[in-house]
């Protein structure tokens, strides 16, 4: 195994959107900047290939006062708020300039020269995202983090964080198709590793790719920023997503018609004709609408985009385009599906986890050095964008005020996961990842899901324990795609744990934590559930926020 | 499964190699057809088929179980006899 030492001032973990919006935004600032990421910076992550829904203030348009905004996205909050003020007042301090920008470098936020508000739309009310055609967004954000000379190093996965006292001063990674480690003295680092898919059984159980979200975005930000120290919080609160149904594809809002029930009633009292100003925002409301339905005896539910015109059709295929789901309308061609004729059935999505890195509103960490940003401390793709921009912003003052720190300290962790590679890539036999994942994904879902008391938690996590040891023992990969596999594991199941921790002390129903043995919703835990590890076990605590 | 590439037609450019971020190419030599080792990794981006040159050299087969659940006129109609 080759050993390779790279050294920056700035390293961004991930690629996505909020990796390359750090490293712009740093390298320009004068940093020396690397991006670490897992495939191809161009296709990888949840803005791979396009989304069309930015949420922004726009002084001219929503008036100069941003606090007014604010105060109407906390009044049609779709569900619990989990963001202080500080956090959405840096964001819509930002998000409009930012907006101004990408129009700039050619990703077209303005239609026909002017904004275009529309979808996540409750009628009446004030708009709050604009339309814009992100297809090609994630080149033109590689070009410009290139041209600003960030180094992009594509099929690094990264999987530990190096500490030296309480300071990161780099991390570790290995390459997925040929035996190098790389690690990385870097001053600060920056997280931007997304989502975490595949810690649940998905829409098709065993298909796990068969993910809106793509299939590697699988917590390893939070995985390593927890081994490393940092702050986790609300690992235990799933999330669940609505779209047609098998096919997992998101883009709620960029549907022009009214979800149904089987006798063609609209299931909200928001629209009752399709409108491609509003989409149906029942279904940001109450995600779990197909599948009440289905429970009640009163499905199917389906996405009625009937009797739409011609010029309504071809805007919904336009965006859906610009979405990220080409395949969604290529799938429909090519099975004679016509939303203007058949209404489409629509599914409440499995559950989705994994929680968030904590971050304030400057995207610094509970640990000097560590900045996170993007779907793993906030989410959506206007809050990755501004708060990618800020914590390059943060890591590059706080670089500039340290030496780089001694990356020789922390040998122990770059051996240890040599080692561990060494092993995983010297058995002969054994479960491979696969087995290991789908292992996992049955215990989280019927132990960790959708309900939940405490002797069914305290089984699966002692199961999830004993399954544990056998992936430390056991687990081969044939060769270093499938170690990079290993690697996304060992993380899915390290935040499986912590939510396993999480949902024991939350002893209360809230959103989808549903604990039948502590049915009410406890007032008093409206905050933070933090958890971090102390010692080598987690401890869990309550923080407002 | 996907993808699906026609050895005919493929110009061996490595397009699709170089840009698949979960790798289901993985393995693929330089400059000759690429193949298609995890299928089941692939999540139907279509990136590979948007950067192929060549129409046609490269399609998406999507899986059966993912195939949408769709209304017509004539599904709600109780079967003969
Ligand atoms: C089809 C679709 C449509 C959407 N539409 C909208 C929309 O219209 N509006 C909206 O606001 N949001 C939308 N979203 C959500 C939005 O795309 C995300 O919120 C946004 O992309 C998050 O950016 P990010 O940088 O946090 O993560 P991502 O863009 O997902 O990037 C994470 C990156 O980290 C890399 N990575 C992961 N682990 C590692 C590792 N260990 N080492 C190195 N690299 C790693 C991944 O390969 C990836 O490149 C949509 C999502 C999807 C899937
Ligand atoms: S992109 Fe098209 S032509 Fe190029 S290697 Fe792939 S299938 Fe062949």
């Amino acid at each position: 195994m080759e050993e390779q030492l790279i050294e920056c001032d700035v390293l961004c973990v991930g690629g996505g959107i909020a990796g390359l919006m750090a490293a712009i935004r740093a390298s320009e600032l004068g940093a020396n900047v690397v991006v670490a990421e897992k495939g191809n910076p161009h296709y990888s992550g949840c803005g791979r290939r396009g989304n069309d829904h930015f949420e922004t203030w726009i002084p001219e348009v929503h008036g100069a006062d941003k606090e007014k905004f604010i105060d109407e996205l906390l009044k049609t909050a779709k569900g619990e708020i989990l963001i202080g003020r500080d956090i959405l007042r840096a964001q819509f301090g930002k998000a409009h300039e930012i907006v101004e920008l990408w129009d700039e470098w050619g990703i077209p936020m303005r239609q026909k020269g002017k904004w275009e508000f529309a979808g996540h739309a409750f009628p009446g009310r004030m708009m709050t995202h604009i339309k814009y055609e992100g297809r090609f967004q994630k080149t033109v954000l590689v070009q410009q983090a290139r041209k600003r000379g960030a180094r992009i190093m594509d099929r690094i996965m990264v999987d530990e964080l190096l500490r030296d006292g309480d300071r990161v001063i780099g991390a570790v990674g290995v390459h997925t198709r040929e035996d190098t480690v790389f690690v990385f003295q870097a001053k600060a680092v920056i997280l931007g590793t997304g989502k975490c898919s595949r810690l649940y059984q998905g829409l098709t159980p065993g298909m796990m790719f068969n993910d809106g979200h793509g299939g590697v975005q699988t917590g390893d930000g939070r995985a390593m920023a927890y081994r490393a120290g940092a702050e986790l919080m609300n690992v235990e609160m799933p999330q669940r997503h609505i779209g047609p149904k098998y096919f997992a594809k998101f883009g709620q809002a960029t549907w022009v018609g009214v979800l149904r029930d089987a006798e063609g009633k609209p299931v909200g009292p928001f629209v009752s004709e399709p409108d491609r100003r509003y989409g149906d925002i029942v279904m940001e409301v109450n995600k779990l609408a197909p599948e009440q339905y289905g429970e009640r005896g009163r499905g199917p539910v389906y996405m009625d985009c009937t009797g739409i015109s011609d010029k309504d059709a071809a805007y919904m295929r336009h965006w859906h385009i610009h979405e990220g789901n080409v395949s969604l309308v290529d799938h429909m061609d090519a099975e004679g599906i016509d939303p203007r004729k058949h209404p489409i059935e629509f599914s409440t999505y499995p559950l989705r986890g994994g929680g968030l890195i904590v971050a304030n509103e400057k995207a610094e960490t509970s640990l000097p050095g560590l900045y996170a940003a993007g779907d793993e401390a906030m989410g959506d793709i206007s809050a990755a964008a501004t708060f990618g921009w800020i914590s390059g912003d943060t890591a590059v003052a706080y670089a500039r005020t340290v030496e780089h720190g001694d990356v020789e300290v922390t040998r122990p962790i770059i051996a240890a996961l040599e080692s561990r590679i060494d092993e995983l890539r010297g058995r002969g036999n054994g479960p491979d990842w696969e087995e290991a994942n789908i292992a996992l994904q049955q215990v989280m879902t019927d132990y960790a899901g959708k309900v939940r008391n405490e002797a069914r938690l305290l089984q699966g996590l002692a199961h999830l324990r004993r399954l544990r040891q056998k992936v430390d023992t056991e687990l081969m990969a044939r060769n270093q795609h499938e170690l990079g596999r290993c690697l996304e594991v060992h993380n899915l199941f390290d935040v499986g744990e912590l939510t396993f921790h999480a949902a024991l002390d939350r002893r209360e129903s809230r959103g989808l934590h549903n604990r039948p043995d502590y049915p009410f919703k406890n007032p008093l835990l409206s905050q933070a559930h933090i958890v971090r590890m102390e010692g080598d076990r987690p401890v869990t605590d309550w923080r407002s926020y | 499964m996907p993808p699906i590439i026609n050895p005919d037609l493929c110009i061996k450019c490595d397009r699709c190699v170089n840009i698949c971020t979960e790798d289901v190419f993985f393995g693929s030599k330089k400059h000759e057809t690429p193949v298609i080792t995890y299928p089941r990794e692939c999540v139907h981006f279509n990136g590979c088929v948007d950067v192929c040159p060549v129409p046609g050299a490269i399609w998406l087969r999507y899986p059966m179980p993912s195939m949408i659940v769709y209304r017509t006129s004539s599904d709600y109609r109780a079967p003969p006899g």
